[in-house]
């Protein structure tokens, strides 16, 4: 059995949704122990579609199978004395509490991390919110989209004439989850070398506006600013149709003009007005026009071999989610975990983020049923008896 | 509150001696996190950020005698660094490069496969070399794999990990959207793989290898599609602003030049509350729009209603008075408004980089500075990116101890240089011609008085 880096952290995440619970499963995926915190109607994400068969039982949620993979997981009620010094008690004993409260929530109950770390000066705490604990919109509602639009980076996607765009899915609460593991793990490291724990505030406005670093510095070198899409003049690092789909392609790479000339075919795209960046920005409309002729009949998976096998051009193909399911070079990358679940059963679930083969990512268990681990989290690891789980469970309290 | 002496990564040293943003980007970070970080690049193999597509704009659209030390991308992604500019393709280079290797903690880099094999660079010779570093190669599909030897950039990468497929207007063609996208993923993965791997080495006394994929990174942000695909078979589905539960949802137009406001309704109670926003209190109880399964069928005349309200207003009052009722919504901010928003601003997200009057870039630049705050260790800017080859005496002379003739030699032989021999081209093209071919939206000539950096 080889070490696992974080198998002597313990980590309690009270997070829900998307973001938090990502950041907390890295985590548990490296080793730590993570009990999950719910409370007594469940994680949110248990009534996020998609579900397993279209049923939208809480126990087959995707999303929360997705991202609670490898926790143990307890119910618990906060709004219950009893419930917040049980979860005192759990906070006493971890490492790092990671959550994804409305600000100021766990200080209304007495939980804030000033609260918390008076009993464990060591603790992390890491906040994973739209944006974050400070400022004016910290109280804001929102949502997918209003973190995209507030980060800027709506204004640059879709096209000029057009209404800004969104990205497919749910980008910033995978943005948010990733990079508060970033997070999670500098405070950790600070820990081990310092000595000190700290709260960690992540704002999902912050994370995504982070990645505008073409977009952002242009205003301050010279008052720039970009915009969305012009309607023609820019085919390539565009997507564009072929036979059976839609490819994209740039110039780089490991092709020169010449190759990518003789990839699609056309004899006119070896004309000199087509082989400089300048050339191609006026011809656009040109180079669309032999582009979109020269692919028409050739299909995706033929166009994306060729073109980076043997031309070795920066190449791309839009898949789909189901080309995703069979990619054969996922499978080669072990993406994919096998995971027997008690109500979905056996499924395939995305896993592996990245490979470190000394310290890899192990799967250890699907994600935990509403309270599966009551019994053994409580009792084992807080020492409470029988007698005493039935009265707080008669209570509602677990 | 505790606040700690010291940055968690100080004593750390790291070599940069990847390109573009994703290994850069997260050096940058482990630099602010307190590291020393090393950044290499080739005599003529510039950093991509140094010039071209990706580089950004010019102060002041001024190239001066240095472009290369210039560009605004280049000088976020990269702050806080020293430079050693060294020739890996010689021998003599990849020696200087060994010895660095000799006296470093991490390395992070992205050539290809072959070419690390071939310097006797990959991971078990690195180990050989210092058994304790960590490494953290990132590739666009990692190693191993049918498509491990493919080029691969974060635009066509983002159609080919399943974004494309998902993202575009409804009904429409699929679309790539923002910049580089995948390339942030891996910053924050590369961070996060150097960060385990210290930790695994303080640990058990040896250093690891992480081998990043962007493809895969991409892949898993549309894993719920993917699941959807595995458990239900159902398609991908290209549904613009809109959500597959919450009705209404989208991004209109206010009063103002290309302002826009999005919002997103998630229950009836919102949807009770928007309707008051928009002075039309008894659509809340009208029965085409009362539930989110009639919203969502009747999205489309419940559009034109909210759009006739938010052209009376600007972007910022439409997002503040929906705000106020409850209703989640924001204003699109674009490149400019990022500077000017009160939350980023209370948040400091971006902050003032500081240039020595050498460099003529004038004293202060805003760039973004990291997503977190640390309660005990407040985290801020150090020194700019280093210009091309700055540090390469420093490096040299005080981390490798090289004597005065060895370093005049590797001078003299054209193996450490300070100035590309082959440059990145930098568009020679006025502000106002970028705006003409749509490069641009727009620039403000008094953007230095708008900043309070003239």
């Amino acid at each position: 059995m080889l070490p696992a880096t974080l198998d002597d952290v313990k980590v309690l995440d009270l997070s829900q949704g998307l973001a938090g619970p990502i950041c907390a499963k890295i985590l548990a995926d490296f080793g730590a122990d993570v009990v999950k915190v719910e409370p007594p109607a469940g994680d949110a994400a248990r009534s996020m579609a998609p579900h397993f068969g279209n049923d939208s039982h809480p126990e087959k949620s995707l999303i929360f199978l997705l991202a609670n993979l490898n926790k143990r997981g307890v119910r618990l009620n906060l709004d219950d004395p009893d419930g917040r010094e049980l979860l005192r008690q759990m906070a006493r004993t971890s490492d790092i509490v990671v959550e994804s409260f409305e600000p100021g929530y766990l200080a209304s109950l007495g939980l804030d991390y000033a609260a918390l770390a008076r009993e464990n000066p060591g603790l992390i705490l890491i906040s994973i919110t739209p944006f974050g604990q400070t400022g004016p919109y910290s109280a804001y509602q929102s949502e997918e989209i209003v973190t995209y639009a507030l980060s800027g980076i709506m204004s640059i996607s879709g096209m000029a004439k057009r209404e800004p765009l969104k990205h497919g899915g749910m980008q910033s609460q995978y943005e948010g989850g990733l990079s508060g593991a970033v997070g999670a793990l500098a405070a950790l490291y600070a820990r081990d070398v310092l000595g000190e724990g700290q709260h960690v505030d992540v704002s999902l406005h912050d994370v995504v506006a982070s990645t505008l670093v073409i977009h952002q510095p242009m205003y301050g070198w010279v008052g720039a600013v970009q915009g969305r899409r012009q309607p023609s003049g820019n085919s390539y690092g565009q997507v564009q149709r072929c036979k059976d789909g839609y490819f994209i392609w740039q110039t780089g790479g490991g092709a020169d003009w010449n190759d990518i000339a003789e990839f699609f075919g056309p004899e006119a795209l070896k004309e000199e007005r087509f082989s400089t960046v300048a050339g191609r920005a006026v011809h656009g409309e040109d180079l669309d026009r032999l582009v979109i002729e020269a692919t028409r009949d050739r299909t995706m998976q033929e166009l994306f071999r060729t073109a980076s096998e043997k031309y070795h051009m920066l190449f791309g193909v839009v898949q789909e989610p189901a080309d995703l399911a069979q990619c054969p070079h996922l499978d080669a990358r072990d993406f994919f975990q096998e995971v027997d679940h008690p109500v979905i059963g056996r499924i395939k679930v995305p896993f592996r983020l990245w490979s470190m083969p000394d310290a890899p990512a192990v799967y250890r268990r699907p994600a935990p049923l509403l309270g599966q681990h009551n019994t053994e989290v409580f009792g084992d690891l807080l020492g409470l008896d029988a007698c005493r789980m039935a009265t707080l469970a008669a209570k509602g309290v677990i | 509150m505790i606040r700690m002496a010291k940055k968690p990564l100080e004593g750390i040293r790291v070599i940069d001696s990847s390109y573009v943003f994703a290994g850069p980007y997260a050096t940058g970070l482990l630099g602010d996190l307190g590291a020393e970080v090393i950044k290499i690049e080739g005599p003529s193999r510039p950093d991509f950020t140094r010039g071209g597509a990706f580089s950004g704009l010019l102060p002041d659209n001024e190239a001066r005698s240095d472009p290369w030390n210039r560009m605004s991308t280049f000088n976020l992604v990269n702050r806080g660094k020293k430079s050693l500019v060294v020739d890996l393709a010689r021998k003599e280079g990849r020696e200087v490069l060994i010895d660095l290797i000799k006296v470093s903690d991490v390395i992070v880099e992205n050539f290809t496969p072959r070419v690390m094999r071939g310097w006797g660079l990959d991971y078990p010779n690195m180990k050989k070399i210092n058994p304790g570093i960590v490494m953290v190669s990132n590739t666009g599909y990692g190693r191993g794999g049918p498509y491990s030897d493919y080029p691969a950039q974060a635009t066509t990468q983002e159609a080919t990990h399943g974004l494309a497929a998902v993202t575009g207007y409804r009904g429409g063609e699929p679309s790539k959207a923002g910049q580089s996208y995948v390339d942030f993923l891996a910053a924050w993965a590369c961070a996060s793989a150097a960060l385990l791997g210290l930790r695994y080495r303080r640990r058990f006394g040896r250093g690891l290898w992480a081998d990043i994929g962007m493809y895969q990174l991409g892949c898993y942000n549309v894993s719920e599609y993917v699941l959807d695909s595995i458990a239900n078979g159902a398609p991908g589905e290209r549904i613009g602003n809109r959500h597959r539960q919450f009705a209404p949802q989208g991004c209109y137009r206010c009063a103002g030049s290309d302002a826009w406001c999005a919002l997103s309704v998630r229950d009836d109670a919102e949807w009770g509350a928007l309707c008051g926003v928009i002075g039309q209190p008894e659509l809340a109880g009208d029965q085409r729009y009362s539930t989110a399964a009639a919203r969502r069928a009747n999205h489309d005349a419940i559009d034109a209603i909210i759009a006739r309200w938010t052209a009376t207003v600007n972007k910022i009052e439409a997002m503040e008075r929906l705000q106020a009722a409850g209703v989640a919504a924001g204003a699109v901010l674009d490149g400019r408004d990022l500077h000017f928003d009160p939350q980023l601003k209370a948040r400091g997200l971006v902050e003032m980089v500081r240039f020595p009057a050498e460099r003529e870039m004038g004293p202060c630049r805003p760039i973004i500075g990291r997503p977190w705050k640390f309660s005990a260790m407040p985290l801020a800017l150090r020194d700019p990116a280093p210009t091309f080859g700055q540090h390469n005496r420093e490096v040299l002379r005080e981390i490798l101890g090289y004597d005065e003739s060895r370093c005049a030699a590797l001078e003299g032989a054209g193996i450490i240089v300070d100035k590309p021999v082959k440059a990145r081209e930098v568009p020679n093209m006025s502000m106002d011609q970028r705006v003409a071919i749509g490069r641009l939206a727009y620039w403000d000539a008094d953007y230095k008085e708008r900043l309070g950096i003239a």
